[in-house]
């Protein structure tokens, strides 16, 4: 019953929603319309379980001084903070036209928004580095993977597009590089995913595929 | 010169990362301004909103974070600008729970600027959560996933969303993308059942990944990282006398991300030189 029930419910639900593309009709539309709500309550609940579970990992570390419980600690007491003020004031917000509260606005634009910037910014720093020190053209298929990088890098700015005579060129190459050998392979990549989708989709459905139900 | 290249080589990234920084700040403070041509992608894109009439509809699924926001707030900004030109109703919604405090504000500030009102010419429906579930649910009911807006208003009596329910409703969907969940949701989940007019705002990495999408017909344009934004900023504001426009933070962006490319080419060809001249191209 354990497995059999999930299973069950897996096939009902599933060949509902297949169902919606080939049913038309507003009542069917209505009853899928119904078990999506219901989905994304679910996924919403599951914020729940990942606050639950980011305790359990974390805590026992930073109360026994484990590895790294420092930074475990920090991630904690933002997390409880962060959470205390976007509950803070809940009411008032809703009143006032739901603005966000003004500790909970601050939280967000003095840190989250700097430290997710900087992360992101880095990059540009570490690619420069990782081109220099490993991006080799040590064989073949290395060196047209660098020269269609660079011919990208190059005619994707205007210092490259503005080159006199072959500037030109370089886009019209540039444009070639991604709309011919770039979509060829990625619709491959995607005809292949999808295909392996359906597939997986299909034995899930049928029962066949059980892994997602977890082990005994 | 083998000696040179054998040390540059071998030189302490650092040295790579300052050279990274000065290619970022001498354009910032130095700007120049190199002319730039408009791709057809986002040229398609400029046109299909430009052929929209008033009283027309656009949902805008703003989802992007501060991380992104260098390459897609100018096309976001630009964007809304251009629909709010045309007296074109704006719905806007989030699946990225850290994008309201990033768009909202800007959403409230352009409205404000054409003088458009809360509930009649625009609302903001807030996040949502439950990724492709979402946009599946959105396909079918807009009122339905937000039965609330951002402020606590039903979807459904504003008279912004008359006549306006599932996602088909509207004229066009526009997908400010920066990653999960966003266009490729997007288009698997709704584009193809409902025939959507659908242009994504990407950044410049997935932009690859959105071509094919664009060449099928499933993206009427496709407007990709910076670049795309300053392509998009030059058609909407082509008209514009230069007192009265914006900043273009795109436009002026080319300048950095010109020598900041120019910077990694450089070090690219330096480094295969190096690599070459002191193993003589040999595989390891």
């Amino acid at each position: 019953m354990k497995r059999t029930l999930p299973i069950l419910i897996t096939f009902v639900i599933g060949v509902i929603m297949v169902g919606e593309f080939f049913i038309p009709h507003w009542r069917y539309r209505a009853l899928t319309g119904e078990l999506l709500e219901w989905g994304i309550i679910l996924t919403a609940g599951a914020f729940i379980l990942g606050l639950v579970n980011l305790i359990q990992v974390h805590l026992p570390t930073v109360v026994e001084r484990g590895t790294d419980w420092g930074y475990k600690a920090v991630l904690l007491v933002s997390l409880a903070v962060t959470l205390a003020m976007g509950f803070s004031n809940g009411k008032q917000r809703l009143d006032s036209g739901m603005e966000v509260s003004f500790s909970y606005k601050w939280i967000f634009d003095y840190v989250y928004v700097p430290l997710s910037a900087t992360m992101f910014a880095l990059l540009a720093f570490y690619i420069a580095s990782a081109g220099f020190r490993a991006f080799r053209a040590r064989n073949a298929e290395a060196t047209l993977l660098l020269v269609a990088a660079a011919l990208v890098m190059f005619a994707s700015v205007p210092i490259g597009e503005g080159v006199p005579v072959i500037g030109e060129y370089l886009v019209a190459l540039k444009d070639w590089t991604l709309d011919v050998p770039n979509n060829a392979a990625r619709r491959a990549i995607f005809i292949g995913a999808a295909l392996g989708a359906i597939s997986t989709g299909l034995r899930v459905i049928l029962g066949l595929e059980r892994s997602h139900l977890g082990g005994d | 010169m083998l000696d040179l290249l054998l040390r540059f080589q071998a030189m302490d990234r650092r040295w790579v990362f300052l050279g990274m920084a000065i290619s970022i700040v001498v354009p910032m403070l130095l700007p120049f301004n190199l002319p730039f041509k408009v791709d057809g992608r986002v040229q398609d894109l400029y046109d299909r909103v430009e052929a929209l009439e008033a009283g027309d509809a656009v949902y805008i699924s703003a989802d992007f974070d501060p991380g992104s926001r260098p390459e897609l707030e100018p096309f976001f900004r630009t964007h809304l600008h251009h629909l709010f030109r045309k007296d074109v109703r704006v719905v806007m919604g989030t699946l990225w729970p850290t994008a309201p405090p990033l768009v909202k504000p800007i959403l409230e500030e352009i409205a404000g600027e054409y003088d458009k009102e809360y509930g009649r010419d625009w609302t903001f429906l807030g996040y949502i959560d439950g990724r492709e579930l979402a946009i599946k649910s959105l396909g079918q009911s807009v009122r339905k996933t937000y039965p609330l807006d951002d402020r606590g208003n039903k979807t459904a009596d504003l008279p912004v969303m008359l006549g306006l329910d599932a996602i088909r409703d509207f004229d066009i969907l526009t997908s400010v993308s920066a990653g999960f969940p966003g266009t490729q949701a997007y288009v698997l989940q709704i584009q193809g059942q409902y025939n959507l007019e659908m242009a994504s705002a990407c950044t410049a990495v997935s932009a690859p990944d959105y071509i094919p999408y664009y060449q099928s017909g499933q993206l009427f344009g496709l407007s990709g990282g910076m670049p795309g934004s300053a392509q998009y900023e030059k058609l909407v504001y082509a008209d514009t006398p230069e007192e009265n426009r914006p900043r273009l933070a795109a436009t002026s962006g080319m300048n950095v991300l010109s020598v900041g490319h120019m910077y990694i080419i450089v070090l690219l060809f330096l480094g295969n030189l190096a690599f070459f001249l002191t193993r003589g191209g040999k595989e390891d």
